[in-house]
């Protein structure tokens, strides 16, 4: 009985208690795990944040290399500009020069003082049965024309008709041919370049105006001072 | 006597044991449980000790508590409103009570068996 008694009472009283306890333990014990799986990934979260962090430290760094990189290309091309600037009377020069190629090669129109070589044929001489002993012939235009440009002349037209760097000049019977167009005597070749080299040029002892005498040939050299050439474009 | 701590342990080690993942969202809730649970049991011991502890009165509280702690929430949740605050308030200042009753029911016992033992030595 007493037994009993304290069975219903364990079973009334304690059993509840029991439950009780058993389910606020358990509730308490789920709750911990809960906060420690949050406190992980919060922990997670730290690890990602210190991952971007290095990630950032790292760009930074790369920005600064590029940095000193783009400094120092900086450098360098103020070097250049340093560099071009002194060489900016050189490159006149240059231009200079360019220039001139175009005159000899005859892109661009020339002008300028200048001297005027006019090749005709000799007087007709009865006692020669050859004509070619007294006309001019295209050696002695190309005599003329070699001098003048190894004389240093700018610009060589004939009759007009402005030579180009690959001009072909063809003697055709009694007119010559150049590029094409023919032209008969008297030639006058015209020559833009310094008037006193030129004519001395061409007038050296046993030169160019001696070869022409001797071939009998009429050659008359005049200076003159405003000589205007198209250029080959032009025409 | 120790079979409520014995509970308690078995219930802590049951918890820590299960490896059941709930939403974050319904972490809110467990909270407020946890706190109407302890609620329920100082109330409980208070009640044992002030003799006018009962069964129905003790159970139903327990899972009334809960229920109504978590319905607070379930709603304060849905109305944009944080609700479970005033579960937690009512909550804690009742375990607060219950705790300083407990503690002024002890000290008095303690206080009455020591003069009576000073009584019996004297």
């Amino acid at each position: 009985m007493k037994k009993r008694n304290y069975n219903s009472k364990f079973t009334k009283k304690q059993f509840i208690v029991l439950i009780v306890c058993i389910s606020t333990g358990f509730m308490i014990g789920y709750s911990y795990n809960l906060a420690k799986d949050e406190v992980k990934m919060n922990s997670n979260y730290l690890e990602q944040e210190e991952s971007y962090r290095e990630e950032l430290i790292s760009q930074q760094e790369r920005n600064k290399e590029l940095t000193e990189e783009l400094i120092a290309l900086q450098t360098k091309r103020r070097e250049y500009e340093k560099d071009f600037a002194e060489n900016e009377e050189e490159y006149e020069h240059l231009l200079k020069e360019a220039e001139n190629l175009r005159l000899l090669l005859g892109e661009i129109p020339a002008h300028g003082e200048g001297i005027r070589v006019t090749l005709k044929d000799g007087e007709y001489n009865p006692n020669s049965t050859n004509p070619n002993e007294y006309i001019v012939h295209e050696s002695h235009v190309f005599n003329v024309i070699n001098e003048l440009k190894v004389s240093g002349a700018e610009a060589i037209s004939i009759n007009g008709q402005r030579l180009k760097s690959n001009s072909y000049i063809r003697c055709n019977g009694p007119v010559i041919t150049i590029d094409g167009k023919q032209y008969p005597a008297p030639f006058i070749i015209e020559a833009v370049g310094d008037q006193e080299t030129l004519i001395s040029a061409l007038k050296i002892t046993g030169g160019v105006f001696d070869q022409l005498l001797n071939d009998r040939i009429v050659v008359t050299i005049e200076e003159n001072d405003y000589i205007q050439m198209p250029s080959i474009n032009d025409e | 006597m120790w079979l409520p701590f014995l509970g308690l342990l078995l219930g802590l080690a049951l918890g820590l044991l299960t490896d059941i993942q709930i939403p974050v969202v319904y972490e809110n809730y467990l909270s407020i449980a946890v706190l109407a649970a302890l609620d329920t049991i100082f109330g409980g011991i208070r009640a044992n000790l002030q003799q006018v502890y009962d069964d129905k009165v003790f159970l139903s509280g327990f899972f009334f508590n809960i229920a109504l702690a978590a319905g607070l929430a379930f709603l304060g949740v849905h109305l944009g409103v944080d609700l479970y605050l005033a579960a937690i308030f009512a909550f804690g200042v009742r375990l607060f009570q219950n705790i300083a009753v407990i503690r002024r029911i002890l000290i008095t016992k303690w206080e009455e068996r020591h003069i009576k033992k000073g009584e019996n030595t004297v």
